[in-house]
């Protein structure tokens, strides 16, 4: 464990789904999750939650428009992190068909 | 071919995806590609240079140095002499920036773009593409 454990900082925080957690959209988060010093999980609908750094399990959740998504960030760069995969959520754009 | 600059600054991570069938690894590197928003250095080699099911060292050895940018490649083979072809690859080079990864094919290729996308290490990308293999679809 970290000495500096002053700075662990554990986030929760909500997000309405702008977009169907398809592909593109969980890269985007999954991307938004890496190279921060901060663990992230995301659920939706009482699912188990997921690692935001698995691109795939976040397709997993199968979530989609209008649904609510809980963000939970653990770690020193954890508030930065769930704000960052917040704003994803929230601004996603609609896949092509 | 399919590639995607990345930032040089801080270099990626680069991918090769190999196959008996050029078109299953350059579409999934498109994908791959695509998911990971551009960000990051993959490409698809397959086939043999007149068009039918193989795979070469050669281009295997080609299409590690146009994706390496100095933070290691993690290939992913698909099946067969691709998967054959990586080993040689390894067996002929002594550096430790080169691993193969053993992992769904498609699946694998998309986390670890994304992940490689993201900056992480060789060792992070190659745990991504390897976890493909225990994530559920449904």
């Amino acid at each position: 464990m970290s000495a500096s454990s002053d700075h662990e900082v554990a986030v929760e925080e909500v997000a309405v789904l702008a977009a169907d957690l398809h592909a593109r959209p969980a890269g985007q988060v999954t991307r938004a999750a890496t190279g921060l010093d901060a663990r992230v999980w995301l659920t939706v609908d009482g699912r188990d939650e997921v690692d935001a750094r698995s691109v795939l399990a976040v397709m997993g959740l199968g979530a989609v428009t209008g649904q609510t998504v809980r963000v939970r960030g653990e770690g020193p760069q954890a508030a930065d992190a769930v704000a960052a995969v917040v704003a994803v959520l929230r601004t996603a754009e609609a896949a092509p068909a | 071919m399919t590639e995607a600059s990345a930032t040089s600054e801080n270099p990626t991570v680069g991918i090769v995806l190999i196959s008996h069938s050029r078109a299953i690894a350059e579409g999934a590197a498109d994908v791959a590609a695509q998911v990971s928003a551009g960000a990051v250095r993959i490409v698809g080699v397959g086939g043999t240079e007149d068009g039918r099911l193989g795979t070469s060292l050669d281009a295997l050895v080609g299409a590690v140095e146009k994706v390496s940018a100095g933070a290691g490649v993690v290939i992913l083979p698909d099946l067969g002499s691709a998967v054959l072809t990586a080993k040689a690859y390894l067996a002929d080079q002594d550096g430790t920036e080169v691993m193969v990864a053993d992992a769904p094919f498609v699946e694998g290729a998309v986390a670890a773009a994304v992940t490689a996308s993201g900056g992480a290490t060789l060792a992070e990308v190659v745990a991504a593409a390897e976890g493909a293999r225990d994530v559920r679809k449904l």
